[in-house]
């Protein structure tokens, strides 16, 4: 048995949260930097991130500042359950591109070649040491998700910060939620419905 | 010397992607790896490429790192001391 509590869409034009448009950048072009900017955030490490490990911050912030309530668990009982279509070829276009172009690659851009580095952002941030798992799928799975979920809250975690975080050139997708155990019920067809909710607004 | 300081800290903000700093915030003598930048082993990594990029100096002794990456002052006294 598990509950959605809170869930969040973090795009170029602006992030949402349970539904609601709770942010909007200055410029498409600058969108993180603005959104860092407008959540008040002030930890510098942001700037060198990923693109995928940003997303994941800025919507993580705008949950939490939306009540997302996540310090109700302890640092060892939410698992992080994350999946994406395209890895982390952004940073490795990125970083071949800096190999190939000044011969002197980049040691921060490499350190962002898989994509599973977002969690442990995460985990850094928050100084969560629970579980994490990362998939890759074509597209967004929610059996995958509500699965997941299932075994791993079976497992004594109290709840799972779950995520779909794409970033490449052709455009973002990030989708964020957080479940925690309970006596609700979450089936892949209400999860897809909020991924799909988000992607038609 | 004083321009060469000016330039690596203005190197070091973009190199290591410092956009919350300004060339003005970092003094001479503060700590890069101390709490007021909270800079890491992988911007320790980056160090040694914005020293060869920039400077065409190899560290060859990793082990003296520590002492040259102590601030803005031995990081400029390292260069002086390389290209004399």
């Amino acid at each position: 048995m598990m509950e959605l509590i809170s869930y969040c869409r973090v795009l170029p034009e602006g992030i949402s949260v349970n539904g609601a448009k709770v942010y909007a950048p200055d410029s498409t072009e600058s969108w993180q930097k603005d959104l860092y900017t407008a959540l008040g955030l002030n930890y510098p490490k942001f700037h060198k991130m990923d693109n995928l490990s940003k997303c994941a911050v800025l919507g993580f912030e705008a949950m939490k500042q939306e009540g997302a309530p996540f310090a109700d668990f302890g640092d060892d009982e939410i698992a992080l359950i994350f999946a994406n279509s395209a890895s982390s070829r952004d940073t490795d276009e990125r970083f071949t591109e800096s190999y190939e172009k000044i011969a002197h690659p980049s040691p921060s851009l490499f350190v962002y070649t898989l994509p599973n580095i977002v969690m442990g952002e995460m985990s850094i941030l928050n100084k969560w040491y629970g579980e994490n798992v990362f998939f890759i799928r074509k597209t967004f799975d929610a059996a995958m998700f509500t699965e997941q979920i299932s075994i791993y809250l079976s497992k004594g975690n109290k709840a799972c910060f779950c995520g779909w975080i794409d970033h490449t050139s052709e455009g973002t997708d990030c989708f964020l939620f957080l479940v925690r155990a309970g006596a609700g019920h979450l089936s892949p067809e209400q999860l897809n419905t909020y991924y799909k909710q988000y992607r038609n607004e | 010397m004083s321009e060469l300081k000016e330039n690596l800290k203005a190197q070091i903000i973009t190199q290591l992607n410092l956009e919350d700093l300004t060339v003005s915030d970092i003094q001479d003598d503060m700590l890069l790896f101390g709490p007021e930048l909270g800079l890491d082993s992988i911007d320790a990594l980056e160090f040694i490429v914005l020293l060869e990029q920039q400077y065409g100096i190899k560290i060859s002794n990793p082990a003296e790192g520590k002492e040259i990456f102590t601030s803005i002052n031995t990081l400029a006294a390292f260069i002086e001391r390389e290209r004399a």
